[in-house]
This record gives C-alpha cells, sequence and structure tokens, in this order.
C-alpha cells in the first residue's frame, strides 16, 4: 500500500477513531435536521468528513477519498449558504454517510472497498450542482468525475514555491481502483445491521455495487465474528493495575520470607500474626485487582447508544412519523463484551419503540398528544446492576389484544390465557412467535422477535420487563449484571460431585418430600403454592446414574418457564470466576472454577443443559427414567 | 546536514493523523517528536516547553492551524519556530491566507515522507539563508 511502516496497526486505530467520528456526524445530522442553518454544526460535519479523507488519503483508500470529499465540499456549500438543506438533499448526506461505514466495515475486515457506487456520487454531484431533484428521480448514471475545483495548483505552486501538483490529483482525479467487488464479506455484521434495509428505499437508485455489503449486513442477528478486538482504556486505569500488581508482588515476598522463617521452625505468636496479616493484605488486594482489571473492559454505553438517533430518525422518516430519541446516561459503563452482545436486542427495541410503540402524528393529535412522539433511552447504574430502558409516549398495549392474539395464534391454549393478569398477558410478547402486527411491516416485523430479544438479553444473565399504559406509552426495562466476568452461583451437589448454577436463576431451595410429588401426564411435578412445577433431576438431565434420592429441590426461573432441579445437597453460594474449557464442550457445562478447597467445579449452563433435553429424541425415556427414580 | 535532534510538534484532532505524521518524521530520521491535538493545547505547551518546528493541521476545533500560526508569530518568543501548514483545504484563498499569516510552508495531505523532506529542507534552506 503505501511507503511507510506500522501500516496494519495505523489502518486499525484509524477505523476505531473514524468510526467513532462517523457515529459522531451521523448524531450531528439528527441535530441539523432541526436546526438546519446551525453554522456550529454545520462546521462539525463538515470537519467530520474533512479529518476522514484526510485519513483516508494517506492510507490509500481512494473510493472513501471520493465520497468524503464531495461530501464535505457540500457541508462547505451549505455553511456559506449558496445551497439549503432540505429533505432530499438529507437523504443524499446520509446515504453518504452509510456508504463510508459500509467501507470501514469492508476495510476492516482486510480487502480495500468497493468503488464508490455510482449513483452516491451522481447524486452527490448533482446535490453540488444544485439541482438535485433531477436526478434522483431518474436510473442510476455513471457520474461524471468532473470536481468544480478551481485551477489552485497553478497558485498553489506560486505561492509556496514548490511543486506539489500530484497532490490534488488522487482527489480531482476520481480514481477507480481495481476494486475486488465486496463479495467476500458475509459476516459483517458491526453497526448497521438496522439501517440498511431503512436507507434502502429511501432513495430508489440503490444499485448492485453496494448489495453485497447491505445485503449481508441485513441479517445480522449473530454477533460473534466481527466484533473489535481492540480496546481502548484510560491510562489511569492502567496504572491502577500495575500499582496492584506491584503491590501483590511485595506482599508475596513477604509471604516468601515468613514461610522460610516458619520452615525453620519460628513459630513465635508475632510470626503467625504477620502471616495472618499479610494473607489478609493479599485478599484485599487481589480483590482490589480483580476489580481494577474489571475496570479496564469497561467501557461507556454511549459508544452503543450513539447509533440510534440516526436508526430512529430514519425508520420515522420511512413510516411518516415524527419521533424524537432522547438519550440520557451514556456515561453508564458496562463490560465490553456485554456491550456488543446488547446492540441487536436494543437496535429491536427501538425500531419496535418507533413502529409499534408511537403513533402517527394524525392519530396524535386525534387523541390529544403533540404530534411528535418521544423515544427515551436511558441507562443508569443501580447498585451492582446496569439498568437500560426504552420509553416511549406512544399508545401503550392493551392486554385483551394481546391474550387474544396469542390464542389466536395458537401460542397458549383458552383457559390459561384467561387466569393471567393484566401484566402476564404483556409477558406473551415475549412467546416464539408472537407478532402484535397483523401485517408484517418490512421494519420490525421480520427476523428477531422479542423473543429472541429476551433470550439475548438471559444469555447475558439480565432481566427484561415491560410495563405499558393505554394510551399513554409503553417502557421496557433490561436489567443487567456488571460484568460477566464474575458470576454469582449457587453450589450444589449431585452424584457425588458439585456444580455451579447461575444465582441469578434461582428463586428459592426446598426439602424435597417424595409424598409430594405428583405425576402429571406422566412426568413427576411438585406444587409449590398453588403453581405445578415439573420436577427434574441434575442427574438426569446429566444422563448420569443418580446415586441417591435427591433431597433438595432448587426453584429455577429459565426464560419463561420454572421448574424444580432436583439435587442431593448444597453447598452454599459463591462468586465465581468461569474458565471456559479449552477443546471440549460437553453438554450443558458453561466452563469450570476451582472452589475455595482447591477442587474443580462444573459451572452449568442450564438453558443449554434444558435444551439439550428438549431436543433430545430420547428425551421421553429420560423423562421416564427421571419419573422411576420417584416411583418407590 | 539537518539536526536530527529538532523537536516537532505535531498539531492534529485526529490521533490517527498524528501518528501518520510522526511515523512520517521518524522515516526522516526525527524522532524528537510531541503532539497537541488542537491549537490551544499546542499553544500552552510551545510556551512551556522549547520546540524547534510546528506542523500543524489546519481545520481543527477551538483554535485552528491558522489562528494558531496567527498567535506563534505574533509571539515575540515563538516567533522564529518554522511552522509548516498541513491541510487538505486545497484552495486558492487558503494558500494565500496561510502564506501571509507567516507560514513557512504548506502541505497538502496526503504525502509522503520524500514530500515532507523536500519541503522542510526548503524551509531549512530558506532559514539559513
Amino acid at each position: 500500500m503505501s511507503d511507510f511502516a506500522g501500516m496494519e496497526e495505523l489502518l486499525q486505530d484509524f477505523l476505531l477513531e473514524s468510526t467513532e467520528l462517523l457515529s459522531d456526524v451521523d448524531n450531528k445530522l439528527v441535530e441539523l435536521e432541526k436546526r438546519p442553518n446551525d453554522r456550529a454544526l454545520l462546521n462539525d460535519i463538515f470537519r467530520g468528513f474533512h479529518t476522514i479523507k484526510g485519513g483516508a488519503g494517506f492510507l490509500n483508500v481512494a473510493p472513501m477519498v471520493t465520497v468524503c470529499h464531495r461530501t464535505e465540499n457540500l457541508f462547505d456549500k451549505l455553511r456559506n449558504s449558496e445551497l439549503q438543506l432540505s429533505t432530499k438533499l438529507m437523504d443524499v448526506i446520509l446515504d453518504a454517510t452509510g456508504a463510508v461505514r459500509d467501507m470501514f466495515t469492508t476495510l476492516s475486515q482486510g480487502p480495500p472497498p468497493a468503488t464508490p457506487d455510482p449513483a452516491l456520487l451522481a447524486a452527490l454531484d448533482a446535490a453540488l450542482a444544485g439541482n438535485l431533484e433531477a436526478v434522483v428521480e431518474s436510473a442510476p448514471i455513471v457520474a461524471q468525475t468532473s470536481t468544480n475545483e478551481p485551477d489552485w495548483d497553478a497558485l498553489h505552486v506560486a505561492v509556496t514555491s514548490s511543486q506539489e501538483t500530484h497532490a490534488a490529483a488522487p482527489v480531482a482525479s476520481t480514481p477507480t481502483p481495481a476494486a475486488q467487488p465486496a463479495a467476500p464479506v458475509p459476516t459483517s455484521v458491526e453497526v448497521i445491521p438496522a439501517s440498511a434495509p431503512v436507507s434502502t428505499p429511501s432513495t430508489a437508485v440503490a444499485p448492485a455495487p453496494k448489495a453485497p455489503v447491505k445485503a449481508a449486513s441485513s441479517g445480522g442477528s449473530g454477533s460473534i465474528s466481527g466484533q473489535e478486538n481492540t480496546i481502548r482504556i484510560d491510562t489511569v486505569r492502567l496504572d491502577q493495575v500495575l500499582n496492584l500488581s506491584g503491590e501483590i508482588g511485595l506482599t508475596k515476598n513477604r509471604l516468601t520470607t515468613l514461610r522460610t522463617e516458619i520452615l525453620q521452625g519460628n513459630m513465635e505468636t508475632n510470626t503467625l500474626r504477620s502471616l495472618d496479616e499479610a494473607i489478609s493484605q493479599l485478599d484485599l488486594l487481589v480483590s482490589d485487582l480483580q476489580n481494577a482489571v474489571m475496570k479496564t473492559r469497561m467501557q461507556p454505553i454511549g459508544r452503543l447508544f450513539q447509533k440510534y438517533p440516526r436508526l430512529a430518525r430514519d425508520l420515522a422518516r420511512q413510516l411518516g412519523k415524527e419521533v424524537e430519541l432522547v438519550i440520557t446516561g451514556e456515561e453508564t459503563e458496562l463490560d465490553k463484551t456485554m456491550i456488543e452482545d446488547l446492540n441487536d436486542p436494543l437496535v429491536h427495541l427501538v425500531r419496535n419503540a418507533v413502529d409499534h410503540g408511537v403513533e402517527s402524528p394524525e392519530e396524535r393529535i386525534a387523541s390529544g398528544k403533540k404530534p411528535q412522539s418521544l423515544v427515551e433511552l436511558t441507562a443508569e447504574q443501580v447498585g451492582d446492576h446496569i439498568v437500560i430502558e426504552i420509553t416511549d409516549d406512544g399508545k401503550g398495549m392493551n392486554p385483551e389484544v394481546l391474550r387474544r392474539k396469542a390464542i389466536a395464534k395458537g401460542l397458549i391454549d383458552a383457559e390459561t390465557a384467561n387466569s393471567l393478569d393484566e401484566k402476564q398477558c404483556l409477558q406473551l410478547i415475549f412467546l416464539p412467535g408472537f407478532s402484535t402486527k397483523d401485517q408484517i411491516s418490512n421494519v420490525s416485523g421480520r427476523g428477531v422477535g422479542m423473543d429472541v430479544v429476551r433470550t439475548n438479553i438471559q444469555k447475558l444473565n439480565g432481566r427484561i420487563d415491560i410495563n405499558s399504559i393505554q394510551g399513554e406509552g409503553t417502557r421496557i426495562s433490561i436489567s443487567l449484571p456488571l460484568t460477566l466476568a464474575i458470576l454469582p452461583v449457587l453450589v450444589v451437589r449431585a452424584c457425588n460431585q458439585p456444580f455451579a448454577v447461575p444465582l441469578a436463576m434461582v428463586r428459592e431451595i426446598i426439602p424435597i418430600d417424595t409424598t409430594a410429588i405428583q405425576e402429571v401426564s406422566g412426568r413427576p411435578t411438585i406444587v409449590v403454592r398453588d403453581e405445578i412445577l415439573p420436577l427434574k433431576t441434575l442427574s438426569g438431565l446429566l444422563n448420569w446414574e443418580a446415586t441417591q434420592k435427591p433431597n433438595f429441590g432448587v426453584l429455577m426461573q429459565s426464560a419463561e418457564k420454572s421448574f424444580i432441579l432436583a439435587v442431593d445437597s448444597f453447598v452454599g453460594r459463591d462468586d465465581v470466576v468461569i474458565k471456559p474449557l479449552q477443546n471440549i464442550r460437553p453438554k450443558g457445562v458453561a466452563g469450570a472454577t476451582l472452589s475455595g478447597d482447591g477442587s474443580v467445579v462444573l459451572v452449568l449452563d442450564m438453558e443449554d443443559l434444558l435444551a439439550g433435553q428438549l431436543d433430545n429424541a430420547t428425551a421421553g425415556s429420560i423423562m421416564a427414567r427421571n419419573a422411576d427414580n420417584y416411583a418407590y | 546536514m539537518t539536526d536530527k535532534n529538532l523537536r516537532f510538534l505535531v498539531v492534529d484532532d485526529f490521533s490517527t493523523m498524528r501518528r501518520i505524521v510522526r511515523n512520517l518524521l521518524k522515516e526522516l530520521g526525527f524522532t524528537n517528536v510531541d503532539e497537541a491535538e488542537d491549537g490551544q493545547v499546542a499553544l500552552h505547551k510551545l510556551k512551556t516547553q522549547h520546540f524547534d518546528f510546528i506542523v500543524s493541521d489546519w481545520n481543527m476545533p477551538n483554535m485552528t492551524g491558522i489562528e494558531l500560526l496567527r498567535a506563534v508569530r505574533a509571539d515575540a518568543q515563538l516567533k522564529p519556530i518554522p511552522f509548516l501548514m498541513i491541510t487538505a483545504e486545497a484552495k486558492r484563498e487558503n494558500i494565500i491566507e496561510a502564506a501571509t499569516a507567516g507560514a513557512s510552508g504548506y502541505i497538502v495531505k496526503p504525502f509522503t515522507a520524500a514530500t515532507l523532506e523536500e519541503k522542510m529542507n526548503k524551509i531549512f534552506q530558506n532559514l539559513s539563508k
């Protein structure tokens, strides 16, 4: 590529920094729609494109330079009042930022980005020339690459007494690099999944070259492969880690000295007291270090939130709604991996709020509300949890409608449905296959549903709740642990072995009285406070031979169903660090950890364990065997 | 032969760009480089530390490159420091503006180490005259 060292590393830095910059530009664009003549905003956006262009130039990403250059020129004209902002112009600008973002994604995966979309260039050129209307309506035209550059070269030479003619060349001549089509990027998940299907219809000119990238990203519900694996950390936090590890080193030295003394037979009270002190100190330091290391993984959730105003704006425009997305608490910090895994659920919820939650301006006026609706996205830390809320001031949910819909779709039977209270009716939207719109819109009624949102949140050991008041709006609250690195667990025993289950799923522990076990359709159940709960033995789930009659039942809440996990005995609660198992992945095992006495404890993944059981063709026989265990 | 120990101040709001310039300078053998993310920070550094050469971007928040240049030329202490303006602003009025404000040179992004060296040599030549 270019002729200086450290190119690869630079590229990564460039992508990281520019992506942030572009998100910022995106938000400013949404702002700009409200205040189209704000010079400071225009300047900031101009500078954003300008800066990205500068970096892209050094990294030889010609198509990015081309798109940024034209957009930048557009903003130059806007801030000099040579052009006026119109919705059409805004669409072109947003398409341009979309194109630049797509190029970031392509670049991050290796091959240089494709040639810029000729239709986009044509639209940008038309916008620059001030006759946007003409082109946007017509078929894609290959861009005339005439730029409106003055012939400054001569002057430049005159002023600076040097020849620099080549400098302008990359910009003015719109190179068509030997760009490979952007095909080999099926794994692009990144940040665009939501905006992709939205932005395409807004300009009926998206031709083939754009398609592969967009198609790949629009499918994105998974988010494993394309994640960033670099992280930016405040040096203060790193220094803290360094400092603590230094102190641990000193304490270790102290312990070594004490060990020598003790081994030599010095058992004086003073020595033992020093040993006690040193160990206490080590205890403290280690937990401080754990905290400090965890802090290095914490990132402000604003990184995620900043993508949504644009998303809400695009969607609202497409649906003919007026929506303002207000964000608070963007500085709230959350474990980096969780932030990435939160994107899909949050995108879905924001889209839901705009699509299903809020009404059209006409409906709103009819019901005495102001035409513009408000969607709030907030994050805050509450104790050792992070609470994220999405609130809209829309029409709210009608529990009756939800109830009828669930019955009509055959998701629950009428009898069960009628026993649900209003709050429980709201929970129905989490059932797989539930969609409240009769017609599947191309906006949120496709791909992931609320059931997937809930599953994703639960994977993060989080909880999701709904509150809705008819006519006033809906609030969806997500509660998440601060980090996944440390997991509170309940340690139980079965088959003479300890196992850990996530404490978040545990509701209570009950003794198992064999006489209380009832068979319902051939399956063992226990009635706890009028609730009929299936009884599953841990040994049965693991497909192991039971060594004794289970004494205790752990009442667990997993997804929408509760059940009782029968275990031999239990040890207690503990905060553990999960070590993933290398190479092997037994069904239902999330990882392993060490208990205080040094023995290995398997940490169970209950969802996996239960799913395995249900998917298993022999489920019936296992169930039968479970039942046998109680058949005395 | 230019003194390779010259102390440079690279001013740009985009950290990737500062690294690029730093890398280019390193390629030319100049390793004594400090950075500032805008004109204000740069001016503060210039007033509190010693620098032999300023390489600055034009378009920056808070205080632009041209404002920095004017401030430097208006300061009796800082006045003699060579000032190379880096920018993608490829417009005639900009070049004239930079020249009249007292820029020692003007370089347009993107550029190579060779171009940078050429620019710098020209500036050093002018200085020694």
